[in-house]
């Protein structure tokens, strides 16, 4: 018996994780580059308030040599995202480091937020 | 639920229900009276007026059947 | 000449210029303007100026458009709220038709924490759907009577008659299940009690029940935390020459009360811009078009948040920042199929 509970199956986590996994949610689009420098992807159900700042984000990398977003049709929760590198980074690493940034700022917003509303240094009354 | 005593015609009732005579007693419909408010059922015959106070303007009164609805 | 601000947007009698961003990396050669979160945390800062049960005015400052309105974005339509989703009417004998009752109902915000229920699950069966867990069920029975007693010459509906008028405090909360015990301490509740719902006279009922639900604003305005969740530029007024006596009197008669101050030498000086409109009054007097420049700053956003008092506006807001964090991780962790 406790060799059984030792061995659990190698493959049960990770086949658990790939359920998980939400595939449908990022795909890329035709139009990329051999090199993956450039690419376009497709994200559902998300609209301009992850487009915007995630573009603007990405927009910040220096190796980033263009990004755009666009809502292809208003009636499908569907976003569009090109990215094109100079070439020194992929277009799916732009896209992560841009995620990346965009849960720093995140973090780093929640935590000042915190902080200045336990300050208790501003009016409880309006004016 | 009661569909106030409406009886679908059937075999036995459909000549009573032909010639125009119900076969059926109690046939009292619910109203409300639209001066005093007050509830109350009134026979096929009876004339079109409040028990109370005898005023001519009646309501049918509404079903106490639910009806599901979306608040949106 | 100093240099011009960067963030500064101009406004012009007939037109505004100097609108897009240009914090990037590549759009000026001398300064680098990748991102780097350590600048950014050097640069960020937050002002709360008022914070009250129902309202807040805070400002965000040295952050991007896109980024503030994707929180302003997150907090209308997207962080989760209480409201009534399905109303089961037994009777209704007012006058306001069952469906447009069932609508106000709806639109009726209730004091119900959030985080205290769970999603409906729209895969389970409709039986099974609604659990204690996750919908909170309001009754409304009321129905209009005489007054057996009224005073002489009273033509006041409220006397004459009981529940004359129907009121969102009429709406009752029927815990079922574990309720009881979980809001034992918070009750549920209408926000605001005198909502009107609907008028009654005698002999007229209504009597239904209300299964409240978890939802979003996009969904359905009335999932949305908020009455207004707005921001706008801090407004920049630059005195260029100096502007004294009887002119800076009517110099400070173009700005809203409090905006211009005038110091002992008579002399015109900004007192507090963030009460201007932006009226571009002082732009019509040929006297002051040499004289003063207007604009705003385009990374100083003043925020107001007007709760529906579902919950406190500093919540509201560090959800919508919770949300967008969340968005962004989860995207994170897709695969790029």
């Amino acid at each position: 018996m406790a060799d059984l509970k030792q061995d659990p199956p190698a493959l049960a986590p990770e086949s658990d994780e790939e359920e998980d996994l939400d595939h449908d949610k990022i795909t890329l689009l035709p139009g990329s580059s051999q090199d993956g420098t450039a690419a376009s992807f497709q994200i559902l159900d998300e609209d301009h308030t992850l487009g915007n700042p995630l573009r603007y984000l990405i927009m910040k990398n220096p190796q980033v040599e263009f990004c755009g977003y666009s809502i292809p049709h208003p009636s499908e929760q569907k976003l569009h995202l090109r990215i094109q590198t100079f070439g020194s980074i992929s277009a799916v690493d732009a896209l992560y480091k841009g995620l990346d940034d965009l849960i720093d700022l995140c973090n780093h917003v929640e935590q000042k937020f915190t902080q200045k509303v336990s300050n208790n240094d501003y009016s409880i009354v309006e004016p | 639920m009661n569909r106030e005593g409406f009886v679908p015609p059937t075999q036995s009732n459909l000549a009573a229900a032909a010639a125009g005579v119900s076969s059926f007693k109690n046939y009292g419909i619910k109203y409300v009276c639209a001066s005093c408010a007050v509830p109350f059922t009134l026979g096929k015959n009876e004339p079109v007026r409040c028990k109370e106070c005898g005023h001519r303007i009646l309501y049918k009164a509404r079903t106490r059947r639910m009806v599901q609805f979306e608040a949106r | 000449m100093e240099v011009e601000d960067p963030n500064l947007v101009k406004i012009e009698h007939d037109h505004v210029s100097n609108v897009y961003s240009t914090d990037l990396p590549g759009v000026d050669g001398t300064s680098d303007f990748a991102w780097n979160l350590d600048t950014f945390k050097k640069n960020f800062d937050i002002r709360i100026h008022y914070l009250t049960d129902r309202s807040a005015n805070f400002d965000l400052i040295n952050i991007d458009t896109s980024i503030a309105n994707a929180f302003r974005r997150i907090m209308i339509a997207e962080v989760p709220c209480v409201a009534v989703e399905n109303i089961y009417i037994f009777n209704n004998t007012s006058v306001i038709q069952d469906e447009v009752l069932a609508q106000r109902i709806g639109l009726i915000p209730l004091k119900v924490d959030p985080d205290a229920l769970s999603w409906i699950d729209n895969t389970v069966d409709e039986k099974d759907r609604f659990t204690d867990e996750n919908t909170i069920v309001l009754t409304l029975d009321v129905s209009c009577t005489r007054n057996p007693h009224p005073p002489k010459n009273v033509t006041d509906p409220k006397v004459l008659y009981k529940n004359s008028s129907v009121y969102a405090r009429d709406l009752k909360f029927e815990p079922q299940g574990k309720q009881i015990e979980k809001f034992k301490d918070n009750p549920i509740a209408p926000c605001d009690p005198d909502i009107l719902i609907a008028k009654l006279r005698p002999g007229q009922e209504i009597s239904l029940r209300a299964h409240c639900i978890l939802g979003i604003g996009s969904d359905h305005a009335k999932f949305s935390p908020v009455a207004t969740a707005s921001y706008r530029l801090l407004p920049v007024i630059k005195i260029l020459k100096p502007i004294v006596l009887d002119e800076a009197k009517k110099f400070q008669k173009c700005f809203p009360s409090g905006v211009i101050g005038i110091d002992s030498k008579g002399e015109a000086y900004v007192k507090d811009p963030r009460k201007d409109t932006v009226s571009r009054e002082v732009l019509r007097h040929d006297e002051f078009k040499d004289k003063v420049k207007l604009g705003r700053n385009r990374q100083y956003f003043i925020f107001n948040i007007e709760s529906t008092d579902a919950m406190p506006p500093e919540e509201i807001f560090f959800k919508s920042v919770r949300i967008l964090k969340t968005k962004a991780e989860y995207l994170r962790n897709c695969p790029v199929s």
